[in-house]
C-alpha cells in the first residue's frame, strides 16, 4: 500500500499538487441506512487528468459519482467539484454526466431532449449536436422510449460531451457500445484530455480505461484500496516478448538479464518475459542480427487482479 | 417561460388533452339530458330520492332539486363525479412531477443540470399548475355552454364560482401527490396516500352532517371548503377557498423542503 501511494504522488502529479484539483473529497462516507455504500474516500482528480474508476458492480463507484452531483448526500466528508460545493448548482453547468443506468423514457424525440439539456446549460456551439451524432452513428429522429439500448448510451454520451464541459463524470460508459463506437468514444474522451479538462470514467473492467487513463483508483466494498498511476503500472508489467535473428543464438547471451526470465532458445529464435524495462534485452539482442521482433502488449488486468487479491482481506476487515 | 416549465408542460400535453377529452364527453353527456329531466320533474327527483336511500343520499350532495337546474348542476357536476375525475387527473400529473421520474430513473440527468433543487420542484409544479388550469378553463369554458344551450337557470358568476372551486380542490390533492411523491419519490404511496385523504375526506364531510360522531372531523376534510359553501347556489364562498389555496400553498413548501434534503433515486 505504501508503494502504491508513493508511486500515485510521484512524477508530474507532484507538479500539479499546486493547481486546484477539479475533484476533491475528503472522508467522503455515505451509508444507506445501515448499508454502506462509500467509506472515508479522499481523492484528489487534478485539471486535465483522465482518471479511470474501478471496481466490481456494488463496489461504490457510482455512489462517488452520485455524491459529487449532489444526486445524494453524504452521510459525512465533504467534496468539491471544479472548486465549488457540490451543492452549488451552478457548477453542474460545467460538468458533463453519463449515468450508469442511463433513463431515457417517453415520447419525446432524441434532438428534442438534447436541446432541451443544451439550453438549460445555456447553449452549445451551433451544428455541436449533429456533429457528434454523426461522429458516433446516432439517430436523433427516434423517440427516446423507442431506442435501442445502444443508441441510448450514445445520447446520453451526446449530452455529456455537447457543451465541451470542464469536468466529464461518466458511469460505465462504453456499456453496451459496440467495439467501433467504443473507439470513437475513447478517441473524444483523448480530445477531451487533449484540450486540457477533465475527466472521471468508472468501468468494472482495467481494459475499458487503461489506454486512455493517466492513473486508476481501485474501489472494493467501499473504500478506495489502490490509486495508481498506468504508466507506473504498465512499467511494472509483464511482457511476453519474442526475437527472430538471422542466425542461431547461444541461450548463454540472454540468461541472467536483469528482468528477464522464461528463457527459451529453438535455435534462430529467441522466447522470454520481461518485467519492467526492456532495456537489457535490447542491448543483449542487439549483438546480432534481429531479423523480427514481437513484444505483447502487457496484460494490467492482470497487475490489477493481483492487486485486488491483496488487498481484499483488508477491505473486508474494514468492513 | 422557464425551459424546465415548458419542457415539462410538453410531457404532461398528451395527459392533459386525453382527461381534457374524457372530462368534457362526460360534461356533455350528462348536461345534455338535462331537458328530458326538466320536462318529467316529479318522476326523476322520485326516482333519484328511491336509488340513493338513506345516507346514501348524503354521499351524493342530498339530492334536493335534482330536478332544477341549479341542483342538477350541483348534484352531476360539482358534488362528486367531476371532482372525482378532476382530483384523479391532478394526482397523476402531480405524481409526473418528481416520484415517476424518479421510479424511471429519467429525473436523475434533470437533476445534473444546472438547476437548485427548489427551481426544479417549483418549476415542475407550475407545469402541473398550468396543465390543470387549462383543463379547468376549456371545461368551464364548456359548463357554461351546455348550461346556456340547456337553459339551466344558473347565474354564470355561480357557475365559474363552482368551477373555481373545483380547480382548488383538485390543485390541492394534485399538489399533495406531488408533495408526498417530492418527499418520498414513490409514486405508488403518493398515490394511495393522496387517494385515501380524497376519499375519506369526501365520506367525512358529507356523512359527517348527519353522523354526529365525525362531524368535528369535517374542517380537517378538503371538502368541506369545496361544498359547504353551496357556490352554485350561493356564489363565492371567498373564506373557504382561500383555505384550500393556503392549504396548498403549504404543500408546495413542504414538497420544496422535503426534496431539498433528501437523496434522489436510493
Amino acid at each position: 500500500m505504501s508503494y502504491l501511494r508513493h508511486t500515485a504522488g510521484r512524477g508530474r502529479r507532484r507538479n500539479m499538487a499546486s493547481m486546484t484539483a477539479v475533484v476533491e473529497t475528503e472522508g467522503l462516507t455515505k451509508f444507506y441506512g445501515r448499508r454502506k455504500g462509500l467509506e472515508d474516500l479522499t481523492l484528489q482528480i487534478q485539471p486535465g487528468e483522465v482518471f479511470g474508476y474501478l471496481g466490481p458492480n456494488g463496489a461504490g463507484k457510482t455512489t462517488t459519482i452520485r455524491l459529487l452531483l449532489d444526486v445524494i448526500r453524504p452521510t459525512s466528508g465533504r467534496a468539491t467539484v471544479l472548486g465549488a460545493d457540490t451543492r452549488d448548482s451552478a457548477v453542474r453547468g460545467r460538468i458533463g454526466y453519463l449515468p450508469g443506468e442511463l433513463a431515457l423514457e417517453g415520447r419525446e424525440r432524441a434532438h428534442d431532449f438534447l436541446n432541451f439539456m443544451a439550453d438549460v446549460r445555456g447553449g452549445v456551439s451551433r451544428g455541436r449536436i449533429d456533429e457528434l451524432a454523426e461522429r458516433l452513428d446516432a439517430d436523433l429522429s427516434i423517440r427516446m422510449g423507442q431506442l435501442s439500448k445502444g443508441n441510448k448510451q450514445k445520447v446520453g454520451l451526446i449530452q455529456a460531451f455537447m457543451h465541451e464541459p470542464e469536468l466529464l463524470i461518466l458511469d460505465e460508459p462504453t456499456s453496451g457500445l459496440d467495439p467501433l463506437v467504443q473507439q470513437e468514444f475513447l478517441a473524444m474522451v483523448r480530445e477531451v484530455r487533449t484540450s486540457g479538462r477533465t475527466v472521471l470514467m468508472s468501468s468494472h473492467v482495467l481494459a475499458e480505461v487503461q489506454n486512455v487513463a493517466d492513473r486508476v483508483g481501485i474501489v472494493r466494498s467501499g473504500r478506495l484500496v489502490a490509486v495508481e498511476d498506468v504508466a507506473a503500472l504498465r512499467e511494472r508489467a509483464v511482457r511476453h516478448v519474442e526475437f527472430h535473428f538471422d542466425a542461431p543464438v547461444p541461450r548463454e547471451a540472454f540468461e541472467g538479464l536483469p528482468g528477464v526470465r522464461d528463457v527459451t532458445v529453438e535455435g534462430a529464435n529467441l522466447r522470454c518475459t520481461i518485467d519492467g524495462r526492456p532495456d537489457a534485452l535490447i542491448k543483449a539482442a542487439a549483438k546480432f542480427t534481429v531479423v523480427h521482433m514481437v513484444s505483447s502488449e502487457p496484460d494490467l488486468e492482470e497487475i490489477f487482479l493481483t492487486y485486488y487479491s491483496e488487498e481484499a482481506p483488508r477491505a473486508h476487515a474494514g468492513a | 417561460m422557464p425551459t424546465l416549465v415548458r419542457k415539462t408542460l410538453g410531457e404532461y400535453r398528451r395527459s392533459v388533452i386525453g382527461w381534457l377529452i374524457g372530462i368534457s364527453a362526460f360534461l356533455s353527456l350528462y348536461l345534455s339530458i338535462y331537458p328530458s329531466i326538466r320536462s318529467n320533474p316529479d318522476f326523476y327527483q322520485q326516482a333519484a330520492l328511491s336509488k340513493y336511500p338513506g345516507p346514501l343520499k348524503d354521499l351524493m350532495g342530498g339530492l334536493a332539486d335534482i330536478a332544477s337546474g341549479t341542483g342538477y348542476l350541483q348534484t352531476v357536476v360539482y358534488q362528486l363525479l367531476v371532482p372525482l375525475l378532476l382530483i384523479m387527473f391532478a394526482m397523476t400529473l402531480g405524481t409526473r412531477a418528481i416520484a415517476v421520474p424518479e421510479e424511471e430513473g429519467t429525473l436523475e440527468l434533470t437533476m445534473t443540470l444546472p438547476i437548485d433543487r427548489r427551481r426544479l420542484v417549483l418549476e415542475r409544479w407550475a407545469a402541473f399548475s398550468l396543465g390543470l388550469l387549462a383543463v379547468a378553463l376549456v371545461t368551464l369554458i364548456l359548463v357554461l355552454a351546455l348550461a346556456a344551450v340547456g337553459d339551466l337557470k344558473v347565474p354564470a358568476g355561480n357557475i365559474v364560482a363552482a368551477h373555481t372551486g373545483l380547480f382548488l380542490i383538485a390543485f390541492f390533492f394534485g399538489t399533495l401527490a406531488l408533495a408526498l411523491g417530492a418527499a418520498t419519490g414513490k409514486r405508488a404511496l403518493a398515490l394511495a396516500v393522496g387517494g385515501g385523504y380524497a376519499v375519506g375526506g369526501y365520506v367525512i364531510e358529507t356523512l359527517g352532517k348527519s353522523v354526529d360522531a365525525i362531524s368535528w372531523l369535517r374542517w380537517v376534510s378538503p371538502f368541506h371548503y369545496y361544498l359547504d359553501g353551496r357556490p352554485v347556489f350561493q356564489g363565492w364562498p371567498v373564506g373557504d377557498y382561500l383555505v384550500i389555496l393556503a392549504a396548498t400553498a403549504v404543500l408546495a413548501m413542504t414538497a420544496v423542503l422535503a426534496f431539498e434534503r433528501r437523496d434522489v433515486g436510493v
